[in-house]
């Protein structure tokens, strides 16, 4: 079988592809070994999307079940569509509903910021990311902190995973033009907050210029 | 003036996102999971198909407890019939062209968190939709109604009443198929039908009887929930599980 993934954008897929349908067709045949090997292929990226939606420790746990999920629910995947956002999308779900004992909605959410906001303070020890201070880093997560829980959704499906338009609609479940809409907002309300932090680099060096 | 670029913010909520120490999976992950797959391969579909088999004994004994307990004035031109939180499904023919049908929209008349407040039981809203762009509660406090007027999807609107009245809701349609929310019974209706209101004495509402497109029937918490719009079974199952309760 050849399928030939569209390359939306230019951006490599490395992940993703003609081996994922390979694999689901092995699956359907009842090989577990396919199914074993698109664990592995595709667990990073679940663990990230697990931990930024806000899992904690939890995040394994998280995406074990969505596999076992994943596998059940293959009946109801149609075949040919790509898999990652398929998967992200059950790992999403079950993320949410990690917090259920938090209580109401508000609080559930409340959790699982934190839970993100604590680990997109602690940068990787890898001396060779250099592209970011921690300055800026600290008011982007300030800035963050600041949106709607949908909003700052979108811009951890968009920005901070890196999906394309596409893969974070699925991720969510939400329309394409919803994705557009809410980013666009998003991005206009950071940059507000950004522009009205008194801590910030660039706003800053302007008030020296002047 | 503005300070920030918009793409310069996007680039570096990208590099944040890069930079950040998510731990690797186990090493046992992928036996973990496996260890927890069903035996046999074709497991998936089997267990689907005994889950639909189930639901429709489920519904068969309803309809006969149903039709023990309950004395209502069924109508004459009606063969046959079966309750579901509330919503009473009569099993009959319809003449409805086959085209799509957009359910109507809810003006813009409450918040969420005002319509919860003004209700007796406990209102939810899917997640997959974000916030409605109109809520509204009827005058008899008995039903709670939203919509979203999506790009892609056309308008689509969300019914929710407490499952535990008699009936609020009567649909006619030729056939009704079983779907699962969470792993409880739904009910799916993909033709054109007939939905009306009900008073609590079981009579119509007049004016109230319109035609209904593709809608999914499902009960939370003692509440059904009633989606309706231009969507597939699977994405209406899918947004029925997104629901979460407004606080």
């Amino acid at each position: 079988m050849v399928y030939t993934d569209s390359n939306e954008g230019g951006h490599p897929k490395l992940d993703t592809g003609p081996d994922d349908n390979e694999l689901l067709a092995r699956v359907r045949r009842g090989d577990r070994g396919a199914y074993a090997e698109l664990v592995r292929r595709h667990a990073p990226m679940a663990m990230r999307t697990a931990a930024l939606l806000g899992a904690g420790g939890e995040a394994e746990d998280m995406v074990q079940e969505a596999f076992v999920k994943a596998y059940a629910a293959l009946d109801r995947f149609r075949p040919g569509a790509p898999f990652r956002p398929w998967l992200l999308r059950i790992v999403a779900n079950e993320t949410r509903n990690l917090h259920r004992a938090s209580g109401r909605r508000a609080a559930r959410e409340r959790r699982s910021w934190e839970l993100a906001e604590r680990l997109l303070l602690t940068p990787a020890e890898d001396p060779v990311e250099v592209a970011l201070s921690l300055e800026r880093r600290e008011a982007l997560v300030r800035a963050l902190a600041m949106l709607s829980p949908a909003h700052r959704q979108v811009v951890t499906c968009r920005y901070l995973l890196d999906l394309d338009e596409v893969e974070s609609a699925a991720v969510l479940g939400w329309p394409r033009g919803t994705v557009k809409s809410r980013l666009h907002r998003a991005l206009a309300r950071l940059r507000e907050v950004l522009d009205a932090d008194p801590q910030q680099a660039p706003a800053r060096e302007a008030a020296h210029d002047d | 003036m503005t300070e920030h670029d918009v793409d310069d913010i996007a680039r570096d909520l990208i590099a944040l996102g890069r930079t950040v120490d998510v731990p690797a999976p186990g090493p046992g992950l992928a036996a973990a999971v496996l260890d927890r797959l069903p035996e046999a391969p074709s497991a998936p579909a089997v267990t689907a198909r005994a889950r639909r088999r189930r639901i429709v004994v489920a519904v068969a004994v309803a309809v006969g407890l149903l039709a023990l307990l309950a004395t209502p004035p069924v109508r004459a031109a009606v063969s046959d019939w079966f309750g579901f939180g509330g919503v009473r499904v009569e099993r009959g023919g319809n003449e409805a062209p086959a085209s799509d049908v957009a359910p109507p929209g809810v003006p813009p008349s409450l918040s969420l968190t005002e319509a919860a407040a003004t209700v007796d039981f406990p209102v939810s809203a899917p997640d997959a939709l974000g916030d409605p762009d109109g809520v509204e509660v009827s005058d008899d406090r008995r039903m709670v109604s939203m919509s979203w007027d999506t790009d892609e999807e056309g308008v689509l609107r969300l019914d929710e009443f407490d499952a535990t009245l008699d009936f609020s809701v009567v649909k006619v349609a030729p056939d009704v198929q079983h779907a699962t929310v969470n792993g409880t019974d739904a009910l799916w209706f993909d033709e054109p039908h007939e939905v009306a209101l009900l008073e609590p004495d079981g009579t119509r509402v007049t004016h109230s009887a319109r035609l209904a497109g593709h809608t999914l029937i499902w009960m939370t918490d003692g509440v059904t929930l009633r989606l309706e719009g231009d969507i597939e079974q699977h994405r209406a199952e899918e947004i029925a599980e997104s629901a979460v309760a407004v606080d």
